[in-house]
């Protein structure tokens, strides 16, 4: 046990001065003790890996010629959005897909959503003659198989079943968006439309019969006011 | 999983605020500490968390947020332990953490509870420690009793656990707004990356109950007085003249509201007394505080005037603008709303948690406890105490580098003849 006999104080430690005054301490310890609280240690930042920045460099450089050479060539189409588009989705992909702490579904749901963004803009952006393609087909095909997608991972990890559900919901709601595309002509080639409508309706039916009690609990707690 | 009717909770009327301004400085946590008379075992003290947490499924929760309000979400992951480092009070990385809003910390003989402060307050965190400590021991293959004060893990969790007891006590007629005045801060040279000095000084609970007796006061009183002269006396006096330090200096003391009014909640349910005084005076004596003090605490712990502070509280959240406010709007309203009126309405927080039992058999295993609060930006020094046997451990933690306030806080109980046991962690050393 040290003592401090400027404020009058004991301190079992293994530090030189005292905590209040920084004079120094008299005494020894009795015995070799260990420091209540651990050491503290400087926090280094977060420092990019290599290969993290090597990519991030080789992405900016790939953006940018194509950036250049679209303008330096113009012709009255930007097409290096589309690559450029492409890099970022791949990015996404990465970022979300892979190295996202997020559960499944979240992921699953949100590069659905992104990879239809991306379709979409590339289809009415860049190719003016023949468009159309990814509503008709792609948008309700992939809203569909992703729903089928998010149930089949509900249905095998039943343990973690309400993390995912909100995502369903999400995918759901949006699997409508077609067929209302459909009513206003905006959509030409109904049958991906309409299959996909019916598998939403059809999940959402089974989860409205079944587990009536889930999709009360779920809107309950994300529009509490 | 429990006799709750749903899985997830509304957060609490006073739990509601923090998790929208808690940052990495203002982090809103705080933490009790047990030392125990032996070295922890890690593998045990994760066993016995992980059964404890299904007698306690409230714990057993992440924050999510919802169209309007953030709300507390039923875990599916498994609680993990962790040792303890450096950091006092850091902010809970929730991620990290397997987003539960608090962490069970280990080192040699210490376990230690941080928790955020929008699920519980000190008295929930007390009683989840305690039951932790039991179920520890036991695993150990002591034979210690429950005897009626500790909840085990094969109790079944009851429903007043759950509530929002703000909301019960609420009263539409006593809800007057009393605007409040910017307290004064004290100041000091800011610790690099967030770091946070503790000091803690254990004094024997008889001697100071003794010294407060003879001044009529209770502990918590004299020392809340004692605290206002020390920061009169290090950062005030003679300095009058100065523009900054003609504000009053204000004693945050928050007050476990289940001793005034009937509550078995685990959640928030504690309010604040609150001391206010300008020290613009060169002749301020202690006596003149202990008075002070007394008539101010014995002002505000009238019944009326806490259910007025509360519902004051609860009606803010029950503006219709404000409750279909979006989530993301409201974040923002309650963040900047916060950094320019919330924060700077206290000099100092100064909780007292008060004496912790343990059933007999528990005692010897049990060497003392700490209980110390987060320190930020504006509250740069902040104070706990806790007692447990005859060991009253006060317990202050620091943002700023100085350590004034402590030293001449310490030396007023040695220049009466107690002995001081000083314990830090040295912050100075490492930065």
């Amino acid at each position: 046990m040290k003592r401090c006999d400027k404020c009058n104080i004991t301190i079992i430690t293994n530090h030189k001065y005292c905590p209040l005054c920084h004079q120094v301490l008299q005494g020894e310890n009795d015995e070799p003790i260990k420091e209540i609280y651990p050491d503290t240690i400087s926090v280094t930042r977060m420092i990019l890996p290599t290969t993290k920045k090597v990519i991030m460099y080789l992405t900016i450089i790939s953006i940018l010629s194509l950036a250049i050479i679209n303008w330096a060539g113009f012709n009255g189409s930007y097409w290096s959005l589309i690559p450029i588009s492409g890099i970022i989705y791949f990015w996404f992909l990465v970022r979300v897909g892979i190295f996202s702490k997020r559960n499944i579904a979240f992921r699953l749901a949100t590069l659905t959503v992104l990879m239809i963004g991306l379709l979409i803009f590339i289809d009415f952006d860049t190719v003016p003659d023949n468009n159309g393609w990814s509503l008709n087909y792609l948008m309700p095909l992939l809203l569909m198989s992703a729903n089928l997608a998010i149930s089949v991972i509900i249905w095998a990890k039943r343990l973690n079943y309400r993390d995912y559900f909100f995502y369903l919901l999400v995918i759901i709601v949006f699997s409508l968006v077609p067929i209302i595309l459909a009513f206003v002509n905006i959509v030409t080639i109904l049958w991906p439309s309409i299959c996909a409508f019916l598998v939403a309706v059809s999940i959402l039916l089974f989860i409205i019969f079944f587990f009536p009690k889930l999709i009360t609990e779920e809107i309950q707690k994300r529009f509490h006011a | 999983m429990s006799n709750k009717l749903t899985s997830w909770f509304k957060l609490d009327n006073s739990g509601k605020i923090f998790p929208e301004i808690s940052n990495q400085r203002e982090t809103n946590t705080f933490r009790i500490q047990i030392a125990l008379t032996e070295e922890v075992d890690p593998e045990i003290l994760q066993m016995a968390s992980l059964g404890i947490l299904e007698r306690f499924p409230m714990f057993k929760v992440r924050l999510k947020h919802g169209l309007f309000w953030s709300y507390l979400d039923y875990n599916t992951k498994p609680f993990q332990i962790t040792k303890m480092t450096h950091e006092v009070c850091s902010a809970i990385n929730f991620r990290e953490n397997n987003c539960y809003l608090f962490k069970v910390l280990y080192r040699n003989n210490l376990i230690a509870i941080e928790m955020f402060h929008a699920l519980a307050d000190g008295s929930g965190v007390i009683t989840l420690l305690k039951s932790l400590v039991y179920e520890y021991l036991k695993l150990k293959g002591y034979s210690v009793m429950p005897d009626n004060m500790i909840k085990t893990k094969f109790e079944k969790s009851i429903q007043e656990e759950y509530e929002d007891a703000n909301e019960k006590y609420y009263n539409k007629k006593n809800r007057k707004h009393i605007p409040e005045k910017k307290a004064y801060r004290i100041k000091g040279t800011l610790l690099p990356n967030n770091n946070t000095g503790l000091i803690s000084g254990t004094i024997n609970t008889q001697k100071i109950l003794e010294i407060s007796r003879s001044e009529n006061l209770t502990i918590t009183e004299y020392i809340t007085a004692l605290m206002m002269y020390t920061i009169y006396t290090t950062q005030i006096r003679y300095r009058t003249h100065l523009k900054s330090n003609k504000v009053p200096v204000k004693i945050f003391v928050p007050v476990n509201l289940r001793k005034h009014f009937p509550s078995e909640t685990l959640r928030n349910f504690s309010y604040f007394l609150k001391t206010n005084m300008v020290m613009s005076r060169d002749d301020i004596t202690l006596e003149e505080l202990f008075n002070l003090v007394k008539n101010q605490f014995s002002e505000g712990i009238k019944k009326e005037e806490l259910i007025r502070k509360m519902s004051e509280n609860v009606a803010f959240e029950k503006k219709i603008i404000f409750r279909f406010m979006p989530y993301f709007i409201k974040r923002y309203a309650l963040k900047i709303g916060y950094n320019m009126l919330g924060m700077k309405l206290n000099t100092m927080s100064l909780t007292n948690i008060g004496k912790v039992e343990f059933p007999k058999s528990i005692e010897p295993y049990i060497h003392d406890i700490t209980f110390a609060v987060y320190s930020g930006k504006f509250n740069t020094v902040n104070c706990g105490i806790i007692s447990y046997k005859d060991k009253l451990k006060i317990t202050f933690t620091r943002s700023i580098l100085e350590t004034n306030i402590e030293k001449e806080f310490f030396r007023h109980f040695t220049d009466k003849g107690l002995d001081v046991l000083i314990e830090s962690n040295y912050v100075e050393e490492f930065i």
